[in-house]
C-alpha cells in the first residue's frame, strides 16, 4: 500500500530468548529510527468539510 | 445463454415439484440495461421469471448467508467456489442445498460498454459471442471477449466446482491468460508510488460500502468499521480512514476471496478495489499454492498450520 | 398542529423564498460566458459538474475552469453542496489545564456566497424537500440553512433526459423551476437565463449579463419537447388513500421486494432527497471535533440502542422503511408529494436492482384496491 517495508518485522521469540528479544527490538528501533517518523497510516485531524 | 435459462427453470419446477428445495434462489430480469436482479423461487409461477444471461455478475453464494431453508441455487464457477468457502466457514450446510451449475464464459462489464458506445446505453442483447448494444448515438456490436469484466477476462475457474446439477456441459478453461499484469505493475512501484496510487484509486469512495455488502465473505455480524465500542475507524470521509477500511476489509478476505468481480461491480462510482484482493490472493498462490473455494476437503491457509510454511519474512 | 395547517405553512415558506420578481429572460452569448464566469468569481465560490474519470461530479471551479455542460446527470446529487458527506460542527479541548475545556466551540467555516452552476431541476427541487427538514418551525438546522442562503442555485434544463428519469410524474420535470435562482437552457451559441428570484438577479448582474431576450418560446417549446422524451413514468395517485398499516404488513410484497437488497447505502448517498445524518465525536490527543456525516436507514446500525436491541434488525424492516418514508410517510406528513424527484440515480447505481419506479407502482396498486375494499 506504500508503507515503507522497513517499518514492518515480524519475529518468533520464545518467552525464554530475552537476549533475542532485547536484540531485535534494538534494530527494529533503529531501523525505524532511520525511516524517520511515519506519514502514513496516520490520521492528525480528520479532513473533511 | 437463452437455453441456460431455459434449463435453469426446467431443473427449478422439477426440484421444488419433488420437494427436493423449498426455494431456487437465481436472477430476474433486470429494469436497466446489463442488470439482472438476484431473485428467489417458491413456486413453478415464480421460476418463470428465473433468467440467465451474461448479466448475472452479482455472486448468489451472498444470499446464502445463515439461511436455514433448503435452497436451489444456481451457480457459476465463482459462485460455485464462494459457496465451498461458505460451507467451511459453517455460514451453510452442503445438505441443505441442490447447486444448479452453471459453466460460463465471462459476464459483461457495464461500464466498459458504456464507455464505449455514445450517448446513453438503451438496450443490451446478446447472441452467443456477440453483444449488440442500442444507444442513444447509434447501435454498435462488439465481441464478447472484448467487454468482459476484468475479472471474467482472467478467470481459470469457470466450470463449477461443486454442483448438484448442471445446465449444460462444463466450457474450456482459459488457460492462456497472465491473472496478475496488474498486480505485478503494482509490486514493482516504491512505496511512495505505491501510496499515491492507491490515494488516487479511493478518491471517489463514498463508503457505501457496496463493495464489502455485496461480497459473500463480508458477513461478520457487525463490521469493524461499524464497530462502535471500541470505534476502530473513523467514520468521515477523511482518506486515511476510507483506505483503512479498503485496507483491512481486502486482508479480511485474504485466503478466501475467489476474485469473482461482485465489489467491483457493485461499486457505484466504479473503483476496483479488487486490485488489493488480487494482490493477496496471488501471494496465496504464491506462498501456499492456494486458490479459494476449490475444494470442501482442506482448510483455506490462513486457518492452518503446516511445517512447511514459508517463514523467511520472519527474522 | 394538524398537516393541514403544516402545509400551508411550508407553501407559505416556499414561496416567500421566491419572492416576485420581474420574471425576467437574458440572453448570454456563449463568447461572453468564460467573462462573465471571471467576474463571478470575484463575488462568488463557483461550484458546477467536472468530468473525472468516468463521471461528472460537482467541484469547485477553480480559475480558468468553466462548468462541463455535457452530462446527463452527476453521479453524487447536488444535496452535497449544502450538506457535505462529513462535515464539522464543533470543536473542543479535553486538556483541562485550558480555560475552555470541554465547551464545545463551533467550528468556523465559509458561508462567503457561493453559486451552483447546471444544477439540474430535480436535484434544485430536491433542496426545497430536504428543507422541509432542516427548516421547520420548531428547529432549524443551522449548518443547513447558512450554507443554503449562502448559495445561489443556477440551474440548466434538461433537454435530453435519460431513460431513467421520471421526474414529470415525481412532482417535478426538465424545466421545473421550484427551488432554482436562474434556469438556464442552451440556444445554440447563446444560453437564455430565465431570472426567477433576488439572489438569481443580484447573481446575473455580478456576472454583468443584462441584455434582455424575447425567449419565452424557447423555453415554453422546450418544455414540452423536453417532456415528451421521458419516457418513464410512476403512478403515485393513491399513495395517500392507501392504509399505512396494511402496507407496512404486506410481507409478501416487501420480501420480493427486499431480497436482493445488500443493504448498502448506495440509493441513499446518491439520493438528492435523502437527508439522514450520524453524529460523531473524533478525539485526537486532547483536541476534539464533532462532526456529521451522511447516514442511510439501510445500514443495519442506523437504528441499533445502546442496549443492543435493533428494532429494524432485518433488511426487509429496513427496506421498507426507505420506501415508506419516501412514498407514504412523507406523502401524508407535507402534503408535498413524494420524497423523490424522480432523477433515477438510485436505479442506475443500485448494484442488484431494485427499482424503485417498480416499488412505486406496486405500492400506488396495493393502495387502489385496498381503497376499493373499503368503499365496496
Ligand atoms: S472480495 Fe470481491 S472478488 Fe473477492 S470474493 Fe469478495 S466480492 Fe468477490
Ligand atoms: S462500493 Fe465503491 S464507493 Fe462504496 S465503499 Fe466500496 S469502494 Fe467505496
Ligand atoms: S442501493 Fe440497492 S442494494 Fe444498496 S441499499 Fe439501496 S436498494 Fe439496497
Ligand atoms: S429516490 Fe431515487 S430517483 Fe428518487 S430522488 Fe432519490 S435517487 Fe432520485
Amino acid at each position: 500500500m506504500g508503507v515503507e517495508p522497513g517499518r514492518l518485522q515480524f519475529s518468533w521469540i520464545s518467552s525464554a530468548e530475552s537476549t533475542k528479544f532485547v536484540d531485535v527490538v534494538t534494530k527494529v528501533t533503529e531501523a525505524v529510527k532511520t525511516l524517520g517518523p511515519n506519514q502514513r497510516f496516520v490520521k492528525k485531524e480528520a479532513k473533511v468539510a | 445463454m437463452v437455453n441456460y435459462s431455459d434449463k435453469i427453470r426446467e431443473i427449478s419446477k422439477r426440484l421444488l415439484k419433488d420437494c427436493k428445495v423449498d426455494m431456487i434462489i437465481g436472477f430476474r430480469k433486470g429494469s436497466v440495461p446489463m442488470m439482472n436482479e438476484p431473485h428467489f423461487a417458491r413456486t413453478a409461477e415464480d421460476v418463470d421469471e428465473l433468467v440467465w444471461d451474461s448479466n448475472c455478475g452479482i455472486n448468489l453464494a451472498n444470499y446464502l448467508t445463515d439461511r436455514k431453508e433448503k435452497i436451489g441455487v444456481a451457480a457459476k464457477g465463482c459462485d460455485s467456489r464462494n459457496i465451498v468457502t461458505h460451507i467451511l466457514e459453517n455460514k451453510i450446510k452442503r445438505e441443505q442445498l441442490t447447486i444448479i451449475g452453471v459453466p460460463c464464459k465471462g459476464m459483461i462489464d457495464k461500464r466498459k460498454i458504456a464507455g464505449l458506445v455514445e450517448g446513453e446505453v438503451l438496450e443490451v442483447t446478446e447472441d452467443e459471442e456477440q453483444i449488440n448494444v442500442k444507444s442513444s448515438g447509434g447501435k454498435k456490436s462488439f465481441k464478447k471477449t472484448e467487454v468482459l469484466q476484468e475479472n471474467c477476462a482472467v478467470c481459470i475457474h469457470r466450470n463449477p466446482v461443486v454442483y448438484d446439477e448442471m445446465v449444460a456441459e462444463p466450457v474450456p478453461e482459459q488457460t492462456d491468460v497472465d491473472r496478475y499484469e496488474d498486480v505485478r505493475k503494482i509490486e514493482e512501484m516504491d512505496p511512495e508510488q505505491r501510496w499515491a496510487y492507491f490515494d488516487d484509486l479511493f478518491k471517489e469512495c463514498i463508503r457505501c460500502y457496496a463493495c464489502r455488502n455485496a461480497c459473500p465473505l463480508c458477513y461478520c455480524p457487525t463490521c469493524f468499521v461499524d464497530e462502535a465500542k471500541p470505534q476502530w475507524v473513523g467514520k468521515s470521509q477523511d482518506p486515511i480512514d476510507i483506505r483503512t477500511f479498503h485496507f483491512l476489509r481486502a486482508y479480511h478476505c485474504a485466503g478466501r476471496c475467489t476474485d469473482c468481480g461482485a465489489c467491483q461491480r457493485a461499486c457505484p462510482v466504479g473503483i476496483n478495489m479488487r486490485m488489493l484482493t488480487k494482490k493477496l490472493e496471488k501471494d496465496c498462490k504464491d506462498l501456499y499454492n492456494w486458490e479459494a473455494g476449490l475444494t470442501l476437503d482442506s482448510r483455506p491457509p490462513l486457518d492452518f498450520y503446516r511445517p512447511d510454511d514459508p517463514e523467511d519474512f520472519i527474522k | 398542529m394538524d398537516s393541514h395547517r403544516i402545509n400551508q405553512l411550508t407553501h407559505q415558506r416556499i414561496n416567500q423564498s421566491r419572492r416576485d420578481t420581474d420574471m425576467k429572460i437574458v440572453a448570454i452569448d456563449k463568447k461572453d460566458w468564460e467573462k462573465g464566469l471571471d467576474r463571478l468569481r470575484e463575488a462568488y465560490r463557483l461550484i458546477g459538474p467536472v468530468k473525472e474519470d468516468r463521471y461528472h461530479y460537482f467541484r469547485e471551479l477553480p480559475q480558468g475552469q468553466a462548468p462541463d455542460f455535457d452530462f446527463f446527470n452527476t453521479r453524487i446529487s447536488a444535496k452535497e453542496i449544502v450538506y457535505p458527506q462529513s462535515e464539522d460542527l464543533f470543536e473542543y479541548t479535553l486538556d483541562e489545564t485550558k480555560e475552555d475545556y470541554h465547551l464545545l466551540k463551533e467550528v468556523e467555516k465559509d458561508y462567503s456566497p457561493k453559486a451552483v452552476l447546471g444544477i439540474r431541476p430535480c436535484d434544485a427541487k430536491a433542496v426545497e424537500l430536504v428543507k422541509l427538514n432542516f427548516d421547520t418551525d420548531d428547529y432549524k438546522d443551522p449548518y443547513w440553512l447558512r450554507a443554503w442562503e449562502a448559495t445561489t442555485f443556477v440551474g440548466l434544463a434538461c433537454d435530453s433526459p435519460c431513460s431513467t428519469c421520471f421526474c414529470t410524474t415525481a412532482g417535478c420535470g426538465p424545466y421545473h423551476e421550484e427551488g432554482l435562482d436562474v434556469l438556464l437552457a442552451d440556444d445554440g451559441d447563446r444560453y437564455v437565463a430565465k431570472v426567477l428570484t433576488e439572489k438569481g438577479e443580484n447573481f446575473m448582474k455580478a456576472a454583468g449579463w443584462t441584455e434582455g431576450a424575447e425567449a419565452e418560446a424557447r423555453f415554453e417549446s422546450g418544455k414540452s419537447a423536453a417532456e415528451e422524451k421521458i419516457v418513464s413514468t410512476v403512478s403515485t395517485e393513491k399513495l395517500r388513500s392507501a392504509d399505512t398499516l396494511a402496507l407496512h404488513g404486506n410481507e409478501e410484497m416487501w420480501e420480493d421486494i427486499s431480497f436482493s437488497c445488500i443493504n448498502c447505502g448506495t440509493c441513499t448517498f446518491v439520493c438528492p432527497t435523502c437527508w439522514c445524518f450520524d453524529i460523531q465525536d473524533e478525539v485526537h490527543g486532547k483536541q476534539g471535533r464533532r462532526m456529521r456525516n451522511w447516514d442511510s436507514c439501510m445500514f443495519p446500525i442506523f437504528t441499533v440502542h445502546t442496549t443492543g436491541h435493533n428494532p429494524r434488525g432485518t433488511k426487509l424492516q429496513r427496506v421498507r422503511q426507505r420506501f415508506m418514508h419516501k412514498l407514504k410517510y412523507f406523502v401524508d406528513k407535507y402534503d408535498a408529494g413524494i420524497m423523490c424527484v424522480g432523477c433515477g440515480r438510485c436505479v442506475q447505481q443500485c448494484p442488484v436492482n431494485i427499482d424503485i419506479r417498480r416499488v412505486c407502482d406496486l405500492m400506488d396498486r396495493y393502495g387502489a384496491t385496498d381503497a376499493c375494499a373499503v368503499e365496496g
